[in-house]
């Protein structure tokens, strides 16, 4: 019942409530990543499949993916005491010439909420950055944002870069952003790509489980 | 430099009459009518050959040489479509970027190329009573020059002036960044007050630039075509919100500026087609420009449902093929629509305006 609690408040952004249940739920006894699962990622999945279907919008699922950090900073010593480990590790970016971020700031959103750690460069990224950046944090999946047409080739000239660095085979790269289509998504030599923030998630997670 | 408006259109007198009776058969209820505009490359291309780092728009000197460059560049995109008698009424206009949109109010406009954005300059939602009075900020005055500057270039020819507006939360959106998405839920009643203060500094700002344009343009034919008694205004950031909470939070403050100048003339994206009729229900709006986005439905494939919500609204809409017309055309007759076809040439622009007319007489 108060992991049903916690997916309910997740889902209306109540972060301060769901960070109370979480203890409440460790003070029970619940298993940490019983609580991550069927409680903190519950919700979150059900916000995404709403996102999809024009249920709920870009408000919602941002408080919603608030009430789950804060559900989090609760739950992350007790995952960690219990040997559990994230799902994998992303890196997420938008790429240089472009300063949008609220599409990749809800995949990244989304992906944490598939129990994913996400290492967040931002906007306006060179492929000297997320060069360094793979360099640092060896991620499973590299996501690049464009929102501009203008910007969409820059992800090609990352995937380049990466390539001519010879780090091209040890990340996976999936592309998004308004104007990008699978086509496109090909032609460039990524690995995939997502046309929502939801599908986002739910490819990176494959992309990461192999 | 622009030629004389008539150079720019077959016959410039009955394109401002059509023109004219579209919307104010939108504004009086009346359904059935249908134009059309072709959009030929030349139709766009200026705004890449405008490169906006070149200009330095402190500098007077400067301000003459944008303003030159840009109108030479639309003088030659008018110039090429001379021979297309569609529903386009040439205008001049001022382009840069985006940033100016809310760098009018406060903050600095970082340029690109092809593009530019404003500096978010709400930290807390309270900032705004903090910011200088409306009116006093660098980018205000340098826009009235540019535009004045632009004015004083055009009038004569009778070259209509033209400008576009961010709606209420398009400017809030642009002020504070992307924390305003929780101001919906933390801030609500802040949020109002924000959204209030942008509508007044849209008001504001558009009083003054009206006011400019009938300083010159009052005795011309045309010259006020696109500012008298209306404001356009973009609701695009409503694109990421629910109808529910576009009623809510935005309707009162978009309605208070429509409201003010008389008519609307909004835009906004096919990605919110959910939107389209809490926009057409705002009272007085005659014009909603629906662009469409990559990867999301087409307008033109939902033209029975933008029909029952547009309430009479003319859409304004395109399409891909000459086709998608013919096919839709009887069901666009129940509302108003603008429909606009992207063409490789001028030759093949001239050449749809004729099918175009062939299929209104034969229908």
């Amino acid at each position: 019942m108060i992991l049903e609690d916690i997916s309910t408040l997740l889902q209306k952004g109540k972060a301060k409530e769901v960070k109370v249940l979480v203890q409440d739920a460790l003070d029970q006894g619940y298993e940490a990543k019983i609580i991550l699962n069927e409680g903190l990622i519950n919700g979150m999945s059900v916000i995404g499949q709403k996102f999809r279907k024009n249920e709920v919008f870009v408000p919602e699922v941002l408080v919603a993916a608030r009430a789950m950090n804060f559900g989090l900073e609760i739950l992350r010593p007790a995952l960690v005491l219990q040997g559990n480990k994230c799902k994998g590790k992303a890196l997420i970016c938008t790429v240089q010439g472009d300063l949008h971020d609220i599409g990749k700031n809800l995949v990244k959103m989304m992906i944490e909420g598939k129990g994913v750690e996400v290492i967040d460069l931002g906007v306006d990224a060179s492929p000297e950055a997320v060069e360094e950046a793979i360099k640092q944090h060896k991620p499973n999946v590299l996501c690049l944002s464009a929102l501009l047409t203008t910007t969409m080739m820059n992800q090609k000239v990352i995937i380049n870069h990466l390539e001519n660095k010879g780090l091209r085979s040890s990340v996976k790269i999936m592309v998004g952003g308004a104007p990008l289509t699978e086509k496109f998504a090909k032609e460039i030599g990524a690995d995939a790509y997502a046309p929502d923030a939801a599908t986002a998630s739910d490819i990176a997670l494959k992309l990461i489980e192999g | 430099m622009f030629k004389n408006i008539e150079n720019y259109k077959l016959d410039i007198d009955n394109s401002f009459k059509e023109n004219y009776k579209l919307y104010n058969n939108s504004l009086n209820k009346k359904v059935g009518n249908i134009s059309f505009r072709v959009l030929p490359p030349s139709d766009v291309s200026f705004y890449q050959e405008l490169n906006l780092c070149n200009y330095n728009f402190d500098i007077d000197n400067d301000i003459k040489k944008y303003t030159n460059d840009l109108i030479n560049l639309l003088d030659k995109s008018y110039s090429e479509r001379s021979e297309i008698d569609d529903n386009m009424i040439p205008a001049v206009f001022p382009i840069l970027g985006i940033g100016d949109y809310s760098a009018f109010v406060a903050g600095n406009i970082i340029f690109q190329p092809e593009t530019s954005w404003g500096e978010h300059v709400l930290k807390n939602i309270d900032d705004w009573k903090n910011l200088p009075p409306l009116g006093t900020s660098p980018w205000y005055k340098k826009f009235l020059n540019i535009s004045e500057e632009l004015i004083k270039k055009s009038y004569k020819q009778g070259i209509p002036y033209m400008r576009g507006f961010f709606s209420p939360l398009d400017l809030a959106h642009a002020l504070r960044g992307e924390d305003i998405y929780y101001d919906f839920y933390d801030e609500p009643i802040k949020l109002h007050e924000l959204l209030n203060f942008c509508a007044d500094a849209t008001i504001k700002f558009a009083e003054d630039i009206y006011a400019l344009v009938e300083k010159y343009y009052k005795n011309t034919k045309y010259g006020m075509w696109y500012t008298k008694n209306q404001i356009n205004m973009s609701e695009d950031i409503a694109c990421m919100i629910s109808g529910d909470t576009y009623r809510e939070f935005c309707r009162p403050h978009t309605q208070r500026v429509i409201n003010h100048f008389g008519t609307g003339y909004m835009h906004c994206h096919s990605r919110a087609m959910y939107l389209v009729k809490e926009i057409c229900d705002l009272d007085n709006v005659v014009h909603l420009w629906l662009a469409t986005d990559p990867n999301q439905t087409r307008p033109i494939d939902n033209i029975e449902q933008l029909v029952k919500d547009s309430n009479s609204v003319v859409v304004a809409i395109d399409c891909e093929r000459f086709e998608e017309i013919e096919e839709n055309y009887e069901k666009m007759k129940n509302g108003n629509f603008s429909i606009c076809l992207p063409v490789s040439s001028v030759e093949e622009g001239i050449e749809m305006v004729n099918r175009f007319n062939k299929l209104v007489s034969s229908k």
